[in-house]
């Protein structure tokens, strides 16, 4: 809808311009051709370190790391959004875009009439139908591996920076935090559900899934790490139904969370993911983990080498 | 709200001359225990060899278990208690010395001539492969010569700059227990624990060498103590055989009539109570059972008949 108002004021919040309508302002429809035109060249172009909620009015030049669609349920309508990941030299930032620009991973694009939200602690450069992107050169961008294969760097350091959009650590595994093991979940939400019981959809036949809180430790710090069903499985070593088999063989569920530890403790890993940070800390929700086999003689022959000697 | 304590890697020789404590301030503030190499540890891991348990304290409600892990270094008590379930049944199962890994809380008891000794509550245990267990000791190396290197560099320009150290990926952390480590032990022989590590090398390549228990002592420790070995029981007697299989008995009939398989610790003892056989006569009978491997307990209070 485009309107036209006569009188509105316009004021600053929180260093932000704000238009109010008043008493004295009048207000009437109006048509699209009534829009001042502003020319795109207008709008001034910010770095992705720079940008953060509720920022708009920007552009940005930056290179599509990877890109993939998921359906989503808003409210009673199901949608396709493309999520990914867009970086330039400055940094990587989430994307999330609800209209169709048909993105590919690796081309680099300039974007306008974007806008910044925070979701889940992180900045989210959100695009709709009113986004305007085009394709471009991109000669100074990034390269995508860059983001995709980053190096392991220490955890204190990603604690300092508050987690981060592609981050790599190696750590050994030194505790599971609860709940970890046999979980139930909400057929129609996928919520974890406690006694039977949606927070949402109340009484429910719960389903069983797996999961895993890894408590991951470099030396300078630790963060979590949430492995869901098929990572659980492949570090565990133990399957879905091999656990219910096994609860039903012995009917605490405590039991597969101390296998799990069992099987975890002091084993190397490196995992790469997306790091978000809250008061307990970084929580890494990992895109992959290995576990890292260390090769004992390189490892005597490098410590031997710091002390000036070959081995 | 805090973040998690870091595992500090560290050796046991460290640990046992890490003397010196600084106590946090405010409600539930944790406490460190300062190495004279840069460590200042709340918690640690630890890398070695792990003796079967001995029960200490006299507390019945109250178990208590200590072992003793041995590095290429050196050696340290590592206790478990029933606040630490898991890392006592962990340690309780274990009847003869093997590779371990330890994850802890660092606990230092002055005695009333004030000397202190360093042990480690164990939050974690896992008896693992001699090769995992050489890999985490690399691990240990790696970064207790990388906090020594960090400690002699703010040695020799104490005014070093912390963005500076920070730009080599040296966390905060480390940065600040090195400047303390300098502050508290000013005449540390570090060329001496040099010399250890690089010995201990040869243990991560898979030379076993000669194990640190079985050499003197070296001069500069002065400050941890071994618990004195147990002599060995004497061999089991017809009566003790008898007691045994009593006790067998009873286990086998609670854990056929029990849901989970398990046989009750409590219902066991009273049981056997009532044949006679009362308290400190069935841990004993327990012990042994535990000993040589027939019963074992791998959760608290819960006993079955060994695989």
């Amino acid at each position: 809808m485009v309107l036209r108002a006569v009188g509105a004021e316009v004021r600053e919040y929180r260093d932000r311009p704000e238009v109010t309508f008043s008493w004295r302002t009048r207000v009437a429809p109006a048509g699209p051709g009534d829009l001042p035109r502003i020319d795109s060249e207008e709008i001034p172009f910010r770095t992705v370190r720079d940008l953060a909620p509720p920022d708009e009015g920007f552009r940005v030049e930056v290179r599509v790391v990877r890109i993939a669609q998921r359906t989503v349920t808003v409210g009673e309508e199901r949608r396709v959004v493309h999520e990914g990941l867009v970086a330039d030299r400055t940094g990587p930032i989430a994307l999330s875009s609800w209209s169709d620009f048909a993105l590919q991973a690796g081309e680099a694009v300039r974007i306008a009439g974007g806008y910044v939200r925070s979701f889940r602690g992180r900045p989210q450069l959100v695009l709709d139908e009113r986004a305007n992107v085009i394709r471009v050169e991109g000669g100074d961008l990034p390269n995508p591996d860059q983001f995709l294969r980053s190096v392991p760097r220490t955890i204190a350091a990603i604690e300092d920076e508050g987690g981060g959009e592609a981050v790599a650590v190696e750590g050994i595994v030194v505790g599971l935090l609860p709940p970890s093991g046999l979980v139930y979940r909400c057929p129609t939400c996928n919520r974890s559900i406690k006694s039977g019981i949606c927070r949402v959809h109340g009484q429910v036949e719960g389903q069983t899934d797996l999961r895993a809180r890894i408590v991951l430790d470099d030396g300078t710090g630790a963060l979590t790490i949430n492995t869901g069903r098929t990572d659980t499985e492949r570090l565990w070593g133990v399957t879905l139904d091999e656990a219910r088999r096994r609860l039903r063989d012995q009917p605490d569920p405590s039991l597969l969370e101390e296998s799990i530890l069992e099987t975890l403790l002091g084993r190397r890993l490196r995992v790469r993911g997306l790091g978000t940070k809250d008061d307990f800390g970084v929580t890494i929700t990992p895109e992959s983990i290995e576990a890292v086999e260390v090769d004992l003689d390189a490892a005597a022959e490098e410590l031997s080498a710091r002390f000036g000697e070959a081995k | 709200m805090a973040l998690r304590e870091p595992a500090w890697r560290v050796t046991t020789r460290e640990l046992e001359s890490a003397l010196e404590e600084e106590k946090g301030e405010g409600d539930r503030a944790a406490s460190y225990l300062l190495s004279p190499f840069g460590a200042r540890m709340n918690r640690v891991l630890l890398a070695g060899t792990l003796t079967p348990p001995e029960p200490i304290g006299r507390d019945e409600t109250q178990p208590f278990w200590r072992s003793r892990l041995t590095d290429p270094t050196g050696a340290i008590a590592v206790t478990a208690g029933s606040f630490q379930p898991r890392a006592m049944a962990q340690l309780r199962s274990s009847t003869a010395p093997r590779p371990a890994i330890v994850v802890g809380k660092v606990h230092l008891y002055r005695g009333r001539d004030g000397v202190g000794y360093v042990s480690v509550r164990a939050e974690g245990i896992r008896f693992v492969a001699e090769a995992d267990e050489r890999a985490v000791l690399a691990d240990i190396l790696r970064q207790t010569l990388d906090r020594l290197d960090l400690v002699e560099r703010l040695e020799k320009d104490p005014a070093t700059a912390e963005d500076l150290l920070r730009k080599d990926g040296l966390p905060g952390l480390w940065i600040r227990a090195a400047r303390e480590s300098l502050k508290r032990y000013p005449d540390v022989d570090r060329p001496a624990f040099r010399r250890e590590l690089r010995s201990a090398i040869r243990r991560v390549a898979g030379d076993s060498g000669p194990v640190a228990s079985t050499l003197p002592p070296p001069p500069s420790v002065t400050v941890s103590r071994a618990p004195p070995p147990k002599p060995s029981p004497p061999p089991p007697t017809a009566a003790d055989r008898a007691e045994e299989s009593m006790f067998l008995d009873h286990l086998d009939e609670i854990a056929e009539g029990a849901a989970d398989g398990y046989a009750d610790l409590k219902e066991l003892l009273a049981r056997v109570a009532a044949e006679g056989l009362v308290s400190d006569r069935a841990e004993a009978v327990l012990g042994r059972l535990e000993e040589e491997g027939v019963v074992e307990e791998p959760i608290v209070g819960k006993l079955r008949r060994a695989e």
